[in-house]
C-alpha cells in the first residue's frame, strides 16, 4: 500500500514537472518591454507613496514648508517622467497625454486637499 | 507507511536538485520550458514534504513503534494531542518540520511575487531549491526519521516531559519557522543580484517575508521565554542560553534589516548595507541550525546527542562563502542614490540603532562561539554566563530603547535646532518628571531608575506622535477616533512599527523590574506553617500524588494571604537582620489584617523512563508583581521545600506579545492603494518566466 502510494506520488510529480515539455502550451521568456513596463509602474507606485508618506509628515509637522513644497516637486517630475517612459515611443500619444494630465491634476487636487486641511486650521 | 516517508522524502531530494539546476541551465541556455518546469518542480517539493510529514503523523498516531523515532518520542499513555509535539521533539522530526515549513514558505513566496521580478526570479527558485536540497540530503541520508528497529519493542519511550506544556504547540515551530523563513528574503536578494537586477524591485517582497520572518520569530522567542518561566523551574524566563541566543542573532539583525530597508524605500540609501545584513542574518540562522544540531555547545534546547555537526557546519560555511562571495562581486553595482545630509536626522537615526542592534548581536556571538575557541584552541572548556551577557548588552539594549524614542523624532534629511526644540521637550520632560517622582518616593537602584526614565521618554514620543498626527487630521474636520484611525491606516508600517515600540517598553518594564527588584527566598514546610515574603504570607495547607506508568507527580496546596506587615514586624526585623526577603512560620494562625487572595497548586513530577523531574510553578499573577513558587522537593518527612519569588512587573513580558503581533500584522498589511490601477493590458501576464 505505502510502496503503490509512493509510486503514485513519484508519477503525479513526474507528469506536473514535465508537463511543460509535452503539453502543447508554448513558453517564452518574459518579454523586457513588459518586465520593463512592470518595473516602471512598480516605481512610479513607489514615487506616489512617497509623496502620500510626505504629506502625511507635512500635515503632522514632521517637515517644513519648504522642504514639502521641494521634495514633492522632485518626486511629480520624477511621476511624470515614469509615466512616460511607461507609456513608451510608441505608446498613443493622446492617451499617454491624457493620462498625464489626469495623474496631474489628480496630484492638485489631492494637494490643495491637504493644503486647505492645514489653512483651515 | 515508514516506506512511503523514505520515498517522499528521496523525492524530495531529487525535486529540489532538479529545480537547481534547472532554473540556472534554463537561465544560461534561455529554455523557457525548462524555468517553467524547474518552478513546479519547486512547488512539488511542498507535497514531497507534506507526505513524508504525514507518513511520520500517521505513524504516531498509530503507535508504529516500528519506527525508531516514533518509538524515541511518544508511548502508548501519550495525550494524542502531543503527537504535534512529538513530530518535531526530535532531531529527524524537527529537520522534517523545517523542510515542511520552508517548501510551503518558499511556494507561496515565488507563486505570489511580483511579475516585474521575473529575470530575477529562476535565479530566486535556484537558492531556495538548493536550501531545501540541503534538508532533503540530510533528512534521506543522515537523520532519517523513519528509520526501522529491528525489535519492536512494546511500547515507546515516551515524549520529553519538559515538552508536555501548551507552549510547546507553538514555541518551537515558530522558532524554526521564523529562522528557515530568513531563506525567503535571503532569496529573494540574492536572485535579484545574481540576474543583475541592482534596482529596488525585490525591496518590497524582501521586506515583507523579512518582518513575518522576523515576527515569527520574535513571538517564537517571547513564547519560549514564557515556557521557561512556567516548567523549567528557576524562577527566570532568560538565561542566555547558547540555543536562544542563536535564534535572538537572526532576529536583532533581522531588526536592524526592517529598519534600514525604510532608507532604502524612502531615500535611496543603504543598498549595500541591506544586503549584508540579510546576508548576516541568513549565515547566523544557518550557525542556529549547527549549534543546535551540531551539539558543540550543551543546552537545554539541543539536540546535544547529534553527529550532524560537520555537515550543518559545512553548510554554513558554504553559505557564508555563497552569500558574501555574491555580496562582494556585486557590491561595485549597489550604491546608494545619494549621500547622508545631517546626522540630526531620521535615516542616521536608523543608522545608530543598526549600529547598537549589531553590536547586542557581537557581544552575543562572541558568548556563544568562546567557549568553543577555548574548546579547541586551549583544550580548556570554559562556560560564557549570564553575568557576562547581561553587564556587556544591558546598556546596548538600553541605547537601543533610547533610540526608539529619538528616531521617530527626527525628521527625514535633516532637522533644524526649532524643530528639535518642539519635538524632544515633551518627551524629555517626562522623562525626567518620571526620574524625579521615583527618587522623590525613595526608588532604589539609579540604573533602573534612569531605564523607567527612557521608558516614559519612549512612551511620550509614541503617544505625542500620535497625537500630533491625530490632532493636524482632527483639525482638517475628522473626528478625533476616525483621525487616529485614518492616521494608522495612511502608513501602516510606520504606526505597525510604533505599537510593536509600545511592546518592547512594556517587556523593557518586566525586565527592568524583574532584573532589579526582584525578592527570594526559600524553606521547606511541614502542612500547617508558613512562609512569608514582603506582603504575602504561604500556608501549605494541603498535598497529594498520583502515579501513572510514565510519571509519579506530587502537588503542594498552598494559600496565599495578603499581610499587613506591621502584624509581622519583629519576625521581619529579625529576617533582616539574618539578610533575608523571607521567613518561616510555625503557627499559620491569621493574624488581624491577613486577607486569603487566592489558592495555587505548584507540581512536582518525576519521569523514571527519562530519569527527569519537571516542575510546573504556583503563580499568582498581577500588573504589579508574580507571587512565584517554585515546588523543589517534596521530602520524606512530610515537608515541602520550597523557592518562593516576587517578581515586580513580570506580568507585562507576557502582556507585551500580543501588541508585538498586533504591531507586526498592522506593518505587515498591504498599504492602501495610492492609485486606481490602470485598465490591464490585453497582453496576457501568467506567472513567472511565462508569458
Amino acid at each position: 500500500m505505502a510502496i503503490a502510494l509512493g509510486t503514485l506520488l513519484a508519477l503525479i510529480a513526474v507528469v506536473v514537472v514535465a508537463y511543460p515539455f509535452l503539453g502543447s502550451k508554448r513558453y517564452r521568456l518574459a518579454p523586457e518591454r513588459f518586465v520593463n513596463r512592470e518595473k516602471l509602474r512598480a516605481e512610479r507606485l513607489r514615487v506616489y507613496r512617497k509623496i502620500s508618506d510626505l504629506e502625511a509628515d507635512h500635515s503632522s509637522g514632521d517637515l517644513t514648508g519648504s522642504d514639502f513644497q521641494s521634495q514633492r516637486d522632485q518626486l511629480r517630475v520624477t511621476a511624470a517622467k515614469l509615466l512616460r517612459e511607461e507609456s513608451g515611443p510608441n505608446g498613443p500619444t493622446n492617451d499617454r497625454d491624457e493620462q498625464l494630465e489626469k495623474e496631474i491634476s489628480r496630484m492638485r487636487e489631492r494637494s490643495a486637499r491637504s493644503s486647505g486641511s492645514r489653512d483651515q486650521s | 507507511m515508514a516506506d512511503l516517508g523514505v520515498m517522499a522524502l528521496l523525492l524530495g531530494l531529487a525535486l529540489s536538485a532538479y529545480s537547481v539546476i534547472g532554473s540556472a541551465i534554463g537561465v544560461k541556455i534561455g529554455m523557457p520550458a525548462l524555468i517553467v518546469s524547474a518552478r513546479r518542480a519547486l512547488y512539488m517539493t511542498t507535497l514531497a514534504a507534506a507526505v513524508a510529514s504525514a507518513a511520520l503523523i500517521n505513524a504516531f498516531v498509530q503507535n508504529d513503534f516500528s519506527i525508531k523515532y516514533v518509538a524515541d518520542h511518544s508511548n502508548s499513555v501519550m495525550e494524542r494531542a502531543f503527537v504535534w509535539v512529538a513530530f518535531y521533539s526530535g532531531n529527524e522530526g524537527s529537520l522534517l518540520y523545517i523542510v515542511l515549513a520552508l517548501s510551503i514558505m518558499s511556494a507561496l513566496a515565488i507563486r505570489f511575487a511580483p511579475k516585474r521580478m521575473a529575470p530575477s526570479m529562476p535565479w530566486t527558485i535556484a537558492v531556495l531549491a538548493a536550501v531545501q536540497l540541503f534538508y532533503f540530503f540530510v533528512l534521506s541520508f543522515f537523520a532519517s526519521p523513519f528509520e526501522l528497529l529491528e525489535t519492536i519493542p512494546v511500547d515507546g519511550r515516551g515524549i520529553n516531559p519538559l515538552l508536555t506544556h501548551p507552549g510547546m504547540f507553538s514555541h518551537p515551530p515558530m522558532l524554526m519557522g521564523g529562522l528557515i523563513a530568513i531563506t525567503i528574503p535571503f532569496a529573494f536578494a540574492s536572485g535579484a543580484l545574481i540576474s543583475g537586477n541592482y534596482g529596488d524591485d525585490w525591496v518590497d517582497v524582501a521586506r515583507v517575508s523579512a518582518i513575518l520572518s522576523w515576527g515569527v520569530l520574535g513571538a517564537g522567542l517571547l513564547l519560549g521565554a514564557w515556557w521557561a518561566y512556567t516548567i523549567l523551574g528557576w524562577g527566570g524566563y532568560w538565561a542566555w542560553d547558547p540555543i536562544e541566543n542563536v535564534a535572538l542573532m537572526p532576529w536583532l539583525v533581522l531588526t536592524a534589516f526592517i529598519h534600514s530597508i525604510m532608507v532604502q524605500k524612502r531615500r535611496g540609501m543603504f543598498r549595500m548595507w541591506n544586503v549584508a545584513l540579510l546576508n548576516i542574518a541568513f549565515v547566523l540562522a544557518q550557525l542556529g541550525m549547527f549549534i543546535n544540531r551540531g551539539g558543540p555547545v550543551v543546552s537545554v534546547h539541543s539536540f546535544a546527542s547529534s553527529t550532524l555537526g560537520v555537515i550543518f557546519l559545512s553548510f554554513m560555511l558554504l553559505s557564508l562563502v555563497f552569500a558574501f562571495g555574491l555580496f562582494l562581486w556585486r557590491m561595485p553595482q549597489l550604491k546608494s542614490e545619494r549621500a547622508m545630509e545631517s546626522f540630526m536626522s531620521r535615516e542616521a537615526s536608523f543608522l545608530v540603532n543598526n549600529f547598537l542592534l549589531l553590536s547586542v548581536m557581537a557581544v552575543t556571538l562572541w558568548g556563544v562561539v568562546f567557549p568553543l575557541f577555548s574548546d579547541l584552541a586551549r583544550d580548556v572548556s570554559v562556560s560564557v554566563s549570564a553575568p557576562y551577557f547581561n553587564r556587556a548588552n544591558g546598556p546596548i539594549l538600553l541605547g537601543i530603547v533610547l533610540m526608539m524614542g529619538v528616531g521617530p523624532l527626527l525628521p527625514w534629511r535633516k532637522s533644524s535646532a526649532r524643530s528639535l526644540k518642539k519635538w524632544f521637550i515633551w518627551p524629555v520632560a517626562i522623562g525626567v518628571l518620571t526620574i524625579v517622582v521615583l527618587v522623590a518616593f525613595g526608588v532604589k537602584r539609579p540604573v533602573a531608575i534612569f531605564s523607567f526614565g527612557v521608558v516614559a521618554f519612549v512612551a511620550t514620543s509614541i503617544m505625542q506622535e500620535w497625537w500630533r498626527g491625530t490632532a493636524a487630521r482632527h483639525r482638517g474636520g475628522e473626528n478625533w477616533a476616525l483621525a487616529w484611525w485614518r492616521l494608522v491606516n495612511g502608513n501602516r508600517p510606520r504606526h505597525g512599527g510604533y505599537i510593536v515600540h509600545l511592546s518592547i517598553l512594556m517587556l523593557g518594564l518586566g525586565i527592568i523590574g524583574t532584573n532589579f527588584y526582584q525578592q527570594r527566598t526559600d524553606g521547606a514546610l511541614a502542612l500547617g506553617e508558613s512562609l512569608v515574603i514582603d506582603n504575602y504570607r504561604i500556608e501549605y495547607v494541603d498535598n497529594g500524588n498520583s502515579n501513572r506508568p510514565d510519571r509519579i507527580a506530587q502537588w503542594a496546596d498552598l494559600s496565599i494571604y495578603r499581610i499587613d506587615t506591621a502584624d509581622y514586624a519583629t519576625e521581619i526585623s529579625f529576617a533582616r537582620a539574618q539578610g533575608s526577603d523571607g521567613f518561616t512560620l510555625k503557627d499559620s494562625t491569621p493574624r488581624p489584617n491577613d486577607r486569603l487572595i487566592g489558592q495555587i497548586q505548584p507540581w512536582h513530577g518525576f519521569y523514571p523512563d527519562f530519569n527527569m523531574a519537571s516542575v510546573r510553578s504556583g503563580i499568582r499573577s498581577t500588573i504589579v508583581e508574580d507571587l512565584y513558587v517554585i515546588p523543589r522537593d517534596f521530602l520524606s518527612d512530610g515537608r515541602v521545600s520550597l523557592a518562593v519569588s516576587i517578581n515586580p512587573l513580570a506580568w507585562w513580558l507576557w502582556a507585551s506579545g500580543p501588541f508585538f503581533i498586533l504591531g507586526t500584522m498592522v506593518a505587515l498589511w498591504p498599504q492602501p492603494a495610492v492609485e486606481r490601477r490602470p485598465a490591464r493590458s490585453k497582453v496576457r501576464t501568467m506567472a513567472v518566466g511565462e508569458v
